[in-house]
């Protein structure tokens, strides 16, 4: 039988790399490509892939409460993220969500088979900085992984995360409630408990709040190079 | 004769994705590969591809640096950028450091083929994404 893979990040030529990569392998088949949370959510409870493979930086909803929606639906869905950064507060946050694998997309050429290998053999894959990240916590006493912060993700729901993130991308209140097929005034409720519940005034403060807490991912504008004439022949 | 192009970006996987979108196409033949701005000048110096396909943020030197010391350095190639920002004003920079081609990764299965073959017979080829995306 095949491995029956699915796919979601929102560049289609991530997509071309990665499909590429996966279909090398005899046996794996790459059943569906979403290009957002929301489609990949759709597309796992319709095609019940064996492997789920989601970025964490996508439009809508992102990779993280991908996973965690979709975990919470049927915990059996066996989720490798991929990321761009490995970050300690990513890291963690993709092992609360329940991901079996983490992977960087800098790293996903060498490691995204092998990360399908080990979910395929009911193994979790890590990038090795989170293994560090993991026995670091462990030695510092007891807590499975340590924390600086205090968590404040938890406090709001799903459906607020949701929310959250649609409000960040800068969606209005109305085009949210279409997108989730909510009411406007659901949306607005919404909207007033998680500023409420967060402590905030304004949807300035929201993204500043979905960025931290990666909700949202931003794109750097390139730095300049710094001189480089004397390493170039 | 085919058109020789050089592949740099600092990801593997969107330079296999890269490769997967021009391989096929006769015309079209992808020399090499480069991870950032350093390694694809000394591509472009050992290899002398006609067109160079540029990633514009990449470690040790971005793309644009790199546009600019191509031209410079070997003129006669032909530069099109592929990079995520759907920003007009990057896209001025971009042909201003001397690319001919300007496209977003978006829209790549549909424009990296026709961008390729316009740049390397010396026509400009630009697309932003059509809908700006509030990320």
């Amino acid at each position: 039988m095949k491995l029956r893979i699915l796919l979601a990040d929102d560049h289609e030529i991530v997509r071309r790399g990665l499909c590429a990569l996966l279909q090398k392998r005899e046996g794996w088949e790459v059943c569906g490509e979403a290009s957002d949370g929301r489609q990949a959510i759709e597309m796992a409870k319709q095609l019940k892939p064996d492997v789920v493979i989601l970025d964490i930086g996508m439009p809508f909803l992102n990779g993280l409460d991908a996973t965690r929606q979709l975990l919470q639906y049927d915990p059996h869905f066996k989720i490798i993220v991929l990321t761009i950064t490995d970050a300690d507060q990513v890291i963690r946050e993709a092992l609360d969500a329940g991901a079996r694998g983490f992977v960087l997309k800098s790293d996903a050429a060498r490691d995204l088979v092998s990360a399908v290998e080990a979910l395929q053999s009911r193994r979790m894959f890590f990038t090795p900085r989170v293994n560090d990240l993991v026995l670091r916590g462990f030695l510092d006493k007891g807590h499975a992984i340590s924390r600086n912060e205090p968590p404040d993700l938890p406090i709001l729901t799903a459906r607020e995360r949701e929310v959250t993130q649609l409000l960040a991308e800068g969606k209005s209140s109305k085009e949210v409630a279409s997108l989730l097929n909510l009411s406007t005034k659901t949306v607005e409720t919404h909207r007033s408990n998680i500023m409420r519940k967060l402590s905030l005034h304004s949807i300035r403060d929201l993204v500043v709040y979905a960025i931290k807490n990666n909700i949202i991912q931003i794109q750097m504008p390139p730095q300049p190079s710094a001189p480089t004439e004397s390493t170039v022949a | 004769m085919a058109v020789r192009i050089l592949l740099v970006d600092d990801h593997p996987v969107v330079r296999q994705g890269l490769r997967t979108l021009l391989e096929g196409r006769p015309q079209l033949e992808v020399v090499g590969e480069a991870s950032d701005g350093v390694e694809a000048l000394e591509k472009v110096n050992s290899l002398q591809p006609d067109v160079v396909v540029l990633d514009v943020t990449m470690p040790r030197m971005n793309g644009i640096e790199a546009c600019r010391l191509i031209q410079q350095k070997t003129p006669g190639r032909e530069v099109l950028f592929v990079t995520q920002h759907d920003s007009p004003q990057m896209m001025r920079e971009a042909l201003a450091a001397g690319a001919r081609g300007y496209v977003v990764k978006s829209n790549l299965a549909r424009d990296l083929v026709e961008a390729v073959e316009a740049v390397s017979q010396h026509r400009e080829f630009t697309a932003l994404a059509r809908k700006p995306h509030a990320r």
